[in-house]
């Protein structure tokens, strides 16, 4: 009788134990993807004077202090916005954010099935201007070009995140990594992370950036930069294109790289884009 | 119960119109399914099975702008200039300031030698984009084509300030001098498309050689003419390979000759994807392997170089020249004992080679063991004077 007591609080004791590390975990992953990490102000090095003709010339650039989100925006994520767009809008309508679906690719799926089936993946199929309501529905904003670059890059100037040796710690389409021909939850390779400590800067999906696309864009900061670095560049006044930085799931690793720049008209939705978020940070009062 | 069947019955008058939805949904499914193939298509090169994808996206949904202009760049990619007209000016019926459309519509026209209808496009992507550096340079070119020098100058300057250590832009700035008759600006632009430009770039030497003909130094000129023969064969023999291997893309022999070439001029980034190439035609051919671990070890990829030669050296183990290969993408890595280790093997294999030893001595002083770099120094230098001899 007594040892039959015992069991049986023995097991609620452990089923309470079970679900409050479900709920403590899905908590502490929900601020996971969330947070922000701080770059501090500074001079760092942009492009390359060895690599793709777009990426010249290496020049210093000058950022006030801001906020990077450490993963990229996930299915969760993104679910919240899509949610209470829902339920803003009247039943019937089309709604203006959807994430595009991708049926025949079962790995990244369906929306809004997606969403739930993968919540940790990063949100694809989303447009530059869905990003850009998402990241203002959050009161931040999408990094400029120059902002990610040295998030990725650091003080360093690392080929890829996690230094200049060629190694399988990104989604990319090389038969290395894990993840073949599918993409991985964010977060999936620690060991990518960057100087500063933002994770999937290589690979996995390409992240859209505020800035339009001109591919001579770092000769003028250049330029302007014989006498001091160029502050805070935010790109060109126009464009067709809107910068995308990383490379993918889709991408040889060469294209996953800190420098690498590509470009992709802004309306379009495609199952190896996603983004990640930006905000100025405050300066303090003395 | 009423309730239920009272939504069985609403949703069996409203079967027909899921229908709809439905299909239309499927049919957009598709659409996406064939434009995001043509994308992964476009990125890894395959320009000919993305027009296809391209097109049955677009004939599931015509009316999409940014996908014509797409197609458009596969067609030109694939110089199939005709079609890729006809869609980028699809893609302008839609959206006529689509700046990046425009620009292809005019290096397209540009392509098809129809410079007035380039000239006509392309000022509308300096208006409407008024720092398209590539839009200025292929407006000076097309000025250039239609003699209008006067007008190329200031348009090639425009462009040439925008992208400082342009090549192309100060070439066709030297054209247009030349015929304008300004030597030495010609001369200068000319020099500068040389030193910016890639190692064999041919054109700017014929125009310097004219120039120099032109203020009567024949002994400059002919040199000059010289370099642009020589410069002229390479590349006609690159032409020629490129061409064949595209024609007949089974043909060892001539992939074979363009490796060769490509390492020869030093173009150690094209030599990679031919190399590739001729390992798939004839996997167990050591040499592909080994020259494909050469371009690597020259592009500064040690590991990429290391995998290549090892599986040259499982093709053929006896080979001297793979270890010392192998030797030296250790080297390169800064794993000196795997290094010494591969150079000890290639000298074991073939000790009469100096430079096998210069390695070896290298590798000993940076590990401090300066009796057996000077050894090795020893045989080296002794080798080299017998190969003199």
């Amino acid at each position: 009788m007594n040892t039959f007591y015992l069991n049986r609080r023995s097991n609620h004791f452990g089923i309470i134990i079970l679900l409050l590390s479900i709920g403590i975990r899905f908590e502490a992953f929900a601020q996971d993807t969330e947070e922000l990490i701080l770059v501090s102000a500074g001079t760092f090095t942009m492009g390359s004077d060895t690599r793709a003709a777009d990426e010249k010339p290496m020049h210093k650039v000058y950022l006030d202090a801001y906020y990077i989100s450490k993963y990229e925006v996930t299915n969760a994520e993104y679910y919240e916005f899509w949610k209470q767009q829902l339920e803003t809008t009247a039943s019937g309508q089309t709604l203006p954010h959807t994430p595009e679906n991708f049926t025949h690719l079962p790995q990244i799926g369906d929306w809004p099935a997606r969403a739930k089936r993968f919540p940790n993946h990063p949100v694809v199929g989303v447009s530059w201007h869905d990003a850009n309501a998402y990241a203002a529905w959050k009161g931040m904003r999408l990094p400029t070009e120059a902002e990610w670059e040295k998030a990725a890059r650091g003080y360093t100037n690392r080929t890829w995140p996690w230094g200049n040796a060629l190694e399988p710690y990104a989604n990319t389409a090389a038969d290395d990594d894990g993840y073949e021909n599918r993409l991985a939850p964010v977060g999936s390779f620690p060991k990518g992370k960057s100087y500063y400590g933002v994770m999937d800067m290589a690979g996995n999906v390409w992240e859209w950036t505020a800035d339009w696309y001109s591919d001579v864009y770092y000769w003028h900061t250049s330029q302007a930069a014989t006498k001091r670095p160029k502050r805070n560049p935010t790109g060109p006044d126009v464009g067709s294109w809107r910068v995308i930085r990383g490379g993918s799931w889709i991408d040889t690793i060469a294209r996953c790289s800190t420098t690498f720049r590509f470009y992709l008209y802004p309306n379009l939705k495609t199952s190896f884009v996603g983004f990640r978020l930006a905000k100025t940070a405050e300066k303090t009062a003395k | 119960m009423r309730n239920w069947l009272k939504i069985i019955i609403i949703l069996w008058l409203c079967s027909p119109l899921l229908g709809i939805t439905d299909k239309k949904s499927g049919d957009h499914s598709t659409y996406v399914q064939h434009v995001e193939q043509a994308f992964i298509l476009m990125f890894q090169g395959d320009n000919q099975k993305a027009i296809s994808e391209f097109e049955a996206a677009l004939a599931i949904e015509p009316d999409h702008s940014e996908v014509l202009h797409y197609l458009g760049m596969a067609y030109a990619q694939e110089e199939f200039w005709n079609k890729a007209v006809e869609s980028c000016q699809r893609a302008l019926t839609l959206m006529p300031d689509n700046i990046e459309a425009l620009y292809s519509l005019g290096v397209v026209y540009f392509k098809l030698d129809q410079w007035t209808d380039a000239v006509e496009v392309l000022q509308q992507v300096v208006e409407l984009s008024p720092k398209h550096a590539r839009g200025y340079e292929m407006l000076g070119k097309s000025l250039v084509k239609l003699r209008r020098y006067a007008e190329a100058v200031p348009i090639l300057l425009e462009a040439l300030a925008l992208t400082p250590q342009s090549p192309g832009i100060y070439y066709e700035l030297g054209m247009a001098h030349l015929n304008l008759k300004v030597y030495p600006e010609a001369i200068e632009n000319f020099k500068q498309a040389i030193a910016y430009g890639p190692t064999g770039y041919a054109e700017p030497h014929h125009g310097l050689g004219t120039a120099y003909f032109r203020l009567g130094d024949r002994e400059k000129s002919r040199a000059e003419m010289q370099i642009y023969q020589q410069l002229q064969k390479g590349f006609a023999e690159y032409e020629r390979l490129t061409r064949l291997t595209r024609a007949e893309p089974n043909n060892l022999e001539a992939w074979t000759a363009l490796a060769t070439l490509l390492m020869s001029q030093k173009n150690f980034a094209k030599a990679v994807p031919v190399f590739q190439k001729c390992i798939e035609l004839a996997p167990d051919n050591a040499n592909f392997h080994h020259g494909l671990s050469r371009a690597f070890m020259n592009l500064n990829y040690p590991k990429h170089a290391a995998e290549a030669v090892r599986k040259a050296i499982h093709l053929m183990p006896n080979q001297a020249i793979l270890y010392n290969t192998l030797g030296s993408t250790y080297a390169m890595q800064g794993d000196s004992q795997k290094a010494i280790g591969a150079f000890r093997k290639a000298v074991e294999l073939d000790g009469e080679q100096p430079y096998y030893h210069l390695n070896l001595s290298r590798l000993y002083q940076g590990i401090g063991n300066q009796k057996l770099a000077q050894e090795h120094q020893r045989v080296y230098e002794y080798l080299l004077s017998q190969q003199k001899k």
